[in-house]
This record gives structure tokens, sequence and C-alpha cells, in this order.
């Protein structure tokens, strides 16, 4: 059930009005039960794929908490580490390496050697959800949280329709409380969850969507062969479009939670105003970002160990970050990039002070200063963006070659007319809303403004959505 | 305690109420609108609609009279035909029933034509031009046919032959239902086109284009819906011909094609080789006939296809 489809809020709308008529235990197995009916609108099979690792987990977890006196304590979490990234292996990366094994082979001349390929589809949102269960593991392991008694609560945790597919990433200490603890009524965060969803739907609906149309003719060679203007096209307008697409889905994810009185935390902050990556990294995916640091780049000695193994750290943080999107090579040099970016910054342009844990060096102080480094930051961002987009390396290679050709087609200027079009309300947002810091658009403003804001932003949306239903770009991840 | 939120006298409440009241109305106005704008407004509603309800009173013809022929296709022949021209040049022989709805493909016209003969319609002979790559398309149109050429269980039928999801298929069953669903894209397109004048070279130039499969892929792709499509007309006693429009550097599809249609006993009709048309005579998308392209071929139409059916002794057996 895609967000952005009619079938959607004929389930959220009940399902909400349902829900405030049930008491707080009721809530929780109606809310699970709604989740699954969610998720097994896909694919019912993996339903079961789901259940039974969200089971596994919660079993092992009362056998691994620091109180239990269990001599097997270490075992039981190493083998629910590796259950759960051997499921995730299984589904997402066994036939990429398998794969890449063979193409390796054959170039070293050993041809038709017959290797076993699952062809399997990949489940919605398992990346998403095994993240969730790892970070669970490792809090119960090391004592950060309780293990959950109720599995319904735990299966909540886990399953909660706003975020199973595709996020934000929940962290135990923060959403599971909310499970297991009575949840009231605020209508002032129920009006808030409206508004969210509403940006959501701009956001996915008109900037994706109508982007998508602009960037999937660059990519599949419509615009005609690769040059400097439909590269800039594509990955310009691929970056508005994932942009778009995910923080959209976030804000919708963010919204219907607030509807249940959940609190999901913020996923994006403005994060093409970023005038370095490593504050482009703090403001995009944050949910990601944040476990990755948690619970890979601190795990592996973080910035604690000198230069030398700092830039070790990220990069192998950052190469997982790529390949956490996809199991395909353009994900790895995706990663990559960054990986070497990263260092690269801390190198030529080390912070004067030494900043906090957790910030990020202060941004230049002069206007002119601060927008060259967010240019700059931007086009680096999409030169990675171009890998991620195409579908092969060797299709990224040749897309990025035609940046030396300037052939231009009349055609362009309406095409870049509309990348304009699309982008530039949201860009438009993310200047108010980075000069606010409020949450969405306008948050501070009476009812009533809000109320016609949103009426008018129903508007937009039934005149200028993008004409199909897309699928959210991180549904695949 | 189990909690409410009817009660509740928060301003938050009441702006939520009166937010769900005002969606709900633009959406009932939505709908009104969109069904007022394709009524009155829209061309291509009201050609298509006119020609299916002509197309749902052709019978086979008595003795002495034209044989009836059911042309259906996309823009190739909506753009590539002068059906006046061509009614005229085939008068006494044909009685020619078009019906033209652009960016449609396979299915739109399976279903199209299954329904058709459903509701009465008789023709002697089913000519179907969409082009081979239309042919070979996994999908149908998302406005218009799901509201003009399905039924409910049409709309079902063509969501578990395209394998679609449930979400996909709820939406199919949507644009089916709702008028405003089925032709926001249409009126989207109207807007741009209204504010952004060069937005119509664009938005031409951004349909993707599908690779013709090498051709034992192309076979097995083709066969079962050329059958399919075979075994529905014959069922209501038509004959079918697969028409191949020409397009720019088609030659290897239309031999594909042309091969395809005879081991599925299927007659094919390539009135004008595409290898003799030059550019002069494409329209500047390169894809459609211009004006002396149309009529070229209209001409060469006129010749070929009463000779094609004509020859024939039967008509609704196949080949």
């Amino acid at each position: 059930m895609l967000f952005d489809s009619p079938a959607f809020f004929l389930f959220l709308i009940p399902v909400v009005f349902l829900y405030w008529r049930l008491n707080h235990r009721a809530q929780n197995v109606f809310l699970l039960l709604a989740s699954y009916f969610f998720y097994g609108w896909w694919d019912w099979r993996f339903l079961a794929l789901m259940i039974g690792s969200t089971t596994a987990d919660f079993l092992i977890a009362q056998k691994i908490v620091p109180a239990a006196q269990n001599p097997h304590r270490r075992k039981w979490f190493i083998f629910s580490l590796v259950l759960n990234f051997t499921i995730l292996g299984i589904f997402k990366y066994f036939d990429f390496f398998v794969g890449s094994f063979a193409g390796m082979l054959d170039n070293l001349g050993l041809h038709h050697i017959p290797l076993p390929l699952i062809r399997i589809i990949l489940p919605p949102g398992i990346s998403f959800y095994t993240f969730q269960e790892v970070a669970y593991i490792v809090d119960v392991y090391k004592g950060r949280i309780a293990a959950s008694r109720s599995f319904f609560d735990y299966g909540l945790f886990i399953s909660l329709f706003a975020h199973l597919i595709a996020g934000p990433i929940q962290r135990p200490g923060h959403l599971l409380p909310q499970a297991q603890n009575e949840r009231t009524f605020d209508p002032d965060r129920f009006f808030d969850g409206l508004m969210l969803i509403f940006s959501g739907l701009i956001r996915k609906c008109i900037v994706a969507d109508n982007c998508a149309l602009l960037v999937n003719a660059a990519f599949g060679g419509q615009l005609g062969p690769p040059n400097l203007w439909v590269v800039l096209l594509g990955t310009y307008g691929f970056a508005w479009q994932v942009y778009g697409d995910f923080s959209g889905y976030s804000d919708i994810a963010r919204g219907c939670a607030q509807l249940l009185g959940f609190h999901f935390m913020v996923n994006f902050r403005q994060p093409f105003l970023a005038h370095r990556l490593q504050d482009f990294w703090r403001r995009w995916h944050i949910s990601l970002s944040t476990w990755l640091r948690d619970y890979l780049y601190i795990p592996l000695g973080g910035s604690r160990l000198g230069e030398r193994k700092t830039v070790r750290n990220l990069f192998v943080t950052m190469v997982l970050a790529g390949l956490w999107h996809g199991a395909n090579w353009t994900f790895v040099i995706f990663g990559a990039i960054h990986g070497i970016v990263l260092p690269l910054e801390r190198f030529f342009s080390p912070a004067k002070a030494k900043p906090r844990a957790g910030s990020v060096p202060a941004p230049p102080t002069g206007f002119f200063a601060l927008w060259a480094r967010r240019i700059l930051t931007f086009n680096i961002l999409c030169l990675s963006l171009a890998f991620f987009r195409a579908p092969s390396l060797h299709a990224a290679v040749e897309f990025l070659a035609g940046l030396s050709n300037f052939a231009w087609r009349p055609e362009y200027a309406s095409a870049f007319f509309l990348l304009c079009l699309y982008s530039l309300p949201l860009f438009l947002i993310d200047l108010h809303l980075e000069a606010t810091n409020q949450e969405y658009p306008f948050a501070n403003t009476s009812y009533a403004f809000r109320t016609a804001l949103a009426a008018s932003a129903f508007v937009a949306l039934g005149l200028f959505s993008g004409s199909n239903l897309n699928a959210f770009v991180y549904f695949q991840f | 305690m189990p909690s409410s939120i009817s009660n509740s006298r928060h301003p938050a409440i009441r702006y939520g109420k009166i937010l769900f009241a005002i969606c709900t109305a633009l959406a009932i106005s939505f709908e009104l609108l969109s069904d007022y704008l394709l009524k009155h407004h829209s061309e291509t509603y009201a050609r298509v609609s006119q020609q299916y309800a002509d197309a749902l009173r052709v019978r086979p013809a008595g003795p002495g009279e034209p044989m009836s022929v059911l042309m259906v296709g996309n823009s190739l022949l909506l753009d590539g035909i002068d059906v006046d021209r061509l009614q005229k040049l085939t008068s006494s022989q044909l009685s020619i029933h078009p019906i033209f709805l652009e960016a449609t493909g396979y299915y739109d016209w399976l279903y199209a034509l299954r329904r058709l003969f459903q509701q009465g319609s008789r023709p002697q002979v089913v000519v179907l031009g969409v082009g081979v790559n239309a042919f070979l398309s996994n999908g149908v149109r998302q406005d218009y046919a799901p509201l003009m050429f399905f039924d409910l269980k049409d709309a079902y039928d063509v969501a578990s032959d395209l394998k679609f999801d449930r979400t996909a298929t709820s939406n199919l069953l949507f644009e089916h239902s709702s008028v405003f669903w089925d032709t926001r894209s249409v009126i989207r397109m109207q807007i741009l086109r209204h504010t952004v004048p060069p937005c119509r070279e664009l938005f031409q130039l951004l349909q993707p284009q599908q690779a013709i499969p090498p051709e034992p892929e192309f076979d097995a792709l083709a066969n079962p819906r050329l059958q399919r499509l075979r075994q529905l007309c014959a069922a209501y006693g038509a004959k079918l011909i697969v028409l191949v429009p020409p397009t720019p550097a088609s030659e290897d599809a239309v031999h594909h094609m042309t091969l395809a249609s005879r081991r599925a006993g299927v007659e094919t009709l390539v009135p004008v080789d595409p290898a003799v048309l030059s550019v002069h005579y494409y329209q500047p998308d390169n894809l459609h006939l211009n004006s002396e392209g149309a009529a070229i071929f209209t001409v060469a139409l006129a010749t070929y296809l009463p000779r094609q059916l004509l020859s024939r002794e039967s008509i609704g057996s196949p080949q």
C-alpha cells in the first residue's frame, strides 16, 4: 500500500478512527494487526518472514538481558546478529555477491561455472526492520534498555505501519517506551500530523513524481545521448526527486504516527543547505546516519583512534551505507565517493576549533562563502547520485562522460524550466524552515491559516500530482 | 480508559474537522467538474465515445453490402490515416468504423474489443494497428481507457494479466470508478500546456521508448497475444488483421511482427514499407506520419486492405 494511493487513505482513516476508541492493550493489538495487514497487502508470504524474524529477536532478547545471568548470553547475542544479517544477506545480497563472483571468474577465463542464484524478490522494508531489530538486540545486550515482556509491544515497535516499509528507522529507546506506555490523545499533535501528511504528499506527488519524469528521460536516453545539459538535468533532477520522495515519505510516516499518538524522529533537515558533506549527513536520512554512527562507526573506533583509523572508519561506514541502499556496485561507488570526500573535507577544511562531539564545524560566516560551500557540496552530492541512479557502473560512467559534450536542444530549456518549477517551492520551503527551525512550514501560525494552507495543498495535489503512482524510491531498500 | 476524539472542543479538532469537510467537498467538486469537463470539453472523449457508440452498431454485411470493418488503434493510425478519404476510396467494398485512442497498446484493445463484442458489436473484420512497440508493451493507458474501455471485472482482469500488485490494482479500479482519478493527468497536462506552451514538445520527448526484443523473445511475447486476439475475434465471427503502420527505422520490428503473426495464424498488413518513407514524411517527433505521409499511407491502405480481405473466401476463420 503506497502512502500516496487512495487505498492507503481508505485504510488509514478507519484505523485512526477505531484506534482511539480502544484501550491501550487493545490499541496495540489492533495496530499490530493493522500493520500486518498493511505489510501483507504487498505479498502475504513476506509477512511470515517478518513475523518469524520479529519473534526470534523477541525470544532471544529475553536471554541476553544483563540481569539474566545466562552463561550463553554472548552466544545468543552473536546468534541474533548472525541470524538478522544472514536473512538480510540472503534476501538482499546473495545474488549480488554470487553474480559478482561469477563475473570475476569470467574475467579470469573460467566460463560457465554453475553458481546458485536464488532470484527472489526483495521483501519490502527488510533493511529497515532488520536495522531496528539489530538496534534492539544491541541495546538490550548493552543494558541500555530492558527487553520487552510483551510481544505485542515489541511487535508494534518493529512493525508499526507508519515506519515499516521505508523508515524513519526508529531507535528502541525512543519508540519502544511509546508502544509500552499508554498514549494520550493530543489534539495539537494530531493536527500537526495532518499537516505533515499534506507536506509529505506535496513533496512526493508534486516534486518527486514530476522530477522523476525528467530524470527517467535523462537517464533513459529520451533526451538524447548524454551531454552536459542532460547530465545536469538528470543529476539535479534526481537529487530533488529522491529528496522529495524520501522526505515526503518520512513526513507522511511521521504524520501518521502523530495521528496515532506516537512521535517519530525528524529524518530530514534541509539537506541541500548543507555547507559540507559531513553537514549533509547530519541533515539527510538522519535515522540511518545516526544508526550507522552509533552501531558501526563508533564501535569501529570512530575518530578516537587517530587520523588514519578515522579515515578508515569513515570509508568503511560510508561504503556499507552505500551497500545498505542496494545490492549493486553503483551503490558501493556512491558510498565510496562519500567515504573519500568526508576525510578530504577533514583534511582541507578542518574546523578552526575542535567541535563538540556530534556537531559539525560552524558554517562560513560570509553570505557568498556560505553559498559557495553549499553549491559545491550539492554538486559533489549530485556527482555521487549519478551512480546511485544509474542501473550499472558502466551506464553511470557513460552518463557522466557526457559532461564534455555541450550539444544543446531547444527542449532542454523547457526541461530546466520544469525542473525549477517543481523544485523551487521545496527549496523555498527549506530556506524558510532553516530560518525558522520549524518541523514543517508555518507550524506556528494559526489553525485557520494552516487549514487554508492544507486545503490549498489538496487542490495543488489534485491538479499537479505526477500522473502515475510511483513506488517510493526507498521502498527498494 | 478508551479515548475519544469526537467530543473534544479543542480548536485543533474543530479545524481538523473543517479541513476534513473541505477536502471532502473539494474531492466531490473535482469529481463533478472533471465529469463536466470530460463530457463537454474533451475532444478525445467526444471522439472516442462517438466512435465507440458507432462501433457498437456494427453488424455483419448483408448481401451486396460492403464488408463491416472495425479499425482500432492508437495515434499512429489517428495521425496516419485520413479516415474520410479511406472510407471514400473503399466505400463500395468496405464499411470502416474506426476507434482511435492515443497511447494505447495491446491490452487496451484486447479488453476494449472484448467489451465491444460482449455489448453486441459484430464486425466481420477487426483491424488492429498500434505499432510494434505498443503491441509488446506491458501496460494500459491510465486515463480514458479504464473509464471508457473496461468494466469493473475487466479492470480486475487487466490487473491480473499485467501482474499488478494490490496497490496498482486498486488504483486501476479507482481510475475506472472516478472520472477525476482517471483524468487527473490529462487535466494537469492541459494546465501545463496552457501555462508553459513549449512543454508539448518536451512531453513528446519524455515518453519512454521500449526496445524491440530479439526474435525468440519477440515471438514468445507476441505469439500468445496474437493467438488470444485471434481467438477472441473468431469467437464472435470476426477476422483479425494486424495492421503495421510505418515508423522510422522499424524494418526489423515489422519483419519480426509479420513472422510472429504468420506463426500465430493471423494475417498482417504492411501497406507501406517503412524503409521507403524518409523523415520528410514524419512529424517533428519522428514517430507519427505528417499529412503527406498520411496521404501515402491512406491510399496504400485503401489499395491493399480490400484486396487482402476480398481475396479470401471465408471470413472469420483463421488462416
